[in-house]
């Protein structure tokens, strides 16, 4: 499964997404806030959630702060990490 | 209301104002700590006869703390309590005026802090509004680690802060909790390069999801609990650390309890409700050592947001 479709995946059936489906996330949605309405309670599980499926620390929270913006952001981030 | 002015009824602004506050640090400069603290029995004898107003943000405490109090002795604990709390501003202003040296600041269990540090997953310190805590941070400079600080001043609040006295600039990282995410990932940035992270435990910031209800002095009130989802993230221990005034120049900064947070607890929010509950109790227990020593000044227990 390709990172985007499994991140969609993850977001609606781990952070409880009500009424959406993974299919209806556009790639450029943003995360928080008025796209998909997640929070800073939400970011803190998202940070273990990629931990726990793609294997990745995110240690820099800078960086994470610009991988959280959408969908394609955060998995360019976790596609640049598993090929480094 | 939107849902964090429903969750956080307290202000971090000063009842004085910036020229009171002035006159306070002028008398510091001239007359040292005991000319203000003399000023300071007037202002408040004032305060507690003729402001009813003020009286009153002491008796949400003070009615759950001696329920059995009737007005003349409630009136000399509301009395009490804000001497304290004027005190202890003074002392706060008297060290970034004149100096640390002014004031004697003792660690107990700074072994134990020293061995969380050294597990290397960061330490989350969780104080409260109790005694000196400013000053008691001093103290931290022993852990010689980082130091973050979660805190959130009002736009146009007078109170300065100890080290916005001297000039020299904070000692410690502040994060600003009405930043990127509530700082949540600066939070946890910190955490994970082994750094130690402050937060109060006491005080409602951010929306009423991120609260639970504990019991504290008999009665609900809505805490919340970001921190404890934060220590289960990074595997960071927390330490409570409370701090007490002990005598004219000296403070202590206690080491009441150590709570762990086990990993993979989840989005359900109950999960977090025992380690919140266990900080509460820990407070609980400070207030029944310290009953004046308590410095939160409005309705911790109205979970509605009203009042």
């Amino acid at each position: 499964m390709a990172i985007k479709e499994k991140l969609k995946k993850i977001l609606v059936e781990e952070l409880n997404l009500e009424d959406m489906t993974a299919e209806e996330i556009e790639d450029s949605t943003p995360l928080f806030g008025e796209g998909l309405g997640l929070d800073s309670l939400d970011a803190v599980e998202l940070v273990v959630l990629i931990q726990k499926h793609f294997g990745i620390e995110i240690q820099d929270m800078e960086e994470g702060r610009e991988a959280f913006e959408s969908v394609e952001t955060l998995a360019g981030f976790i596609d640049e990490r598993l090929k480094g | 209301m939107d849902s964090e002015k429903k969750g956080r009824q307290w202000s971090s602004k000063s009842v004085g104002t910036a020229w009171q506050h002035r006159f306070f640090y002028l008398l510091i400069r001239l007359g040292g700590r005991w000319a203000a603290y003399l000023v300071l029995y007037f202002i408040i004898f004032y305060y507690m006869l003729l402001r009813p107003d003020q009286r009153k943000k002491s008796e949400y405490y003070l009615r759950r703390r001696f329920p059995d109090s009737g007005p003349v002795r409630r009136w000399w604990q509301s009395y009490r309590m804000s001497l304290e709390l004027g005190k202890v501003l003074i002392d706060r202003a008297a060290v970034g005026i004149l100096g640390p040296e002014v004031l004697s600041v003792t660690l107990q269990g700074r072994e134990e802090l020293l061995e969380l540090v050294g597990e290397g997953r960061g330490l989350i310190l969780m104080m409260s509004h109790v005694g000196c805590w400013q000053v008691a941070m001093a103290a931290l400079r022993c852990l010689e680690t980082p130091v973050n600080l979660l805190i959130q001043q009002e736009e146009g609040d007078v109170d300065r802060h100890f080290f916005e006295h001297s000039g020299t600039g904070s000692p410690f990282h502040i994060i600003d909790p009405r930043g990127y995410l509530g700082g949540t990932l600066e939070m946890m940035g910190a955490l994970k390069k082994g750094e130690v992270l402050s937060v109060m435990g006491d005080r409602m910031l951010g929306s009423d999801r991120s609260s639970v209800p504990v019991r504290f002095l008999g009665d609900e009130m809505q805490v919340n609990f970001s921190s404890y989802k934060i220590a289960s993230a990074t595997g960071a221990p927390i330490a409570v650390l409370f701090s007490r005034k002990t005598g004219p120049s000296s403070y202590e900064l206690q080491v009441s309890g150590v709570i762990r947070v086990p990993a993979d607890l989840g989005r359900s929010k109950e999960a977090y409700l025992p380690y919140a509950q266990l900080f509460a109790r820990l407070l609980e227990e400070y207030t029944v050592k310290n009953p004046f020593q308590f410095f939160n000044f409005y309705d911790m227990w109205n979970n509605d947001g009203e009042g």
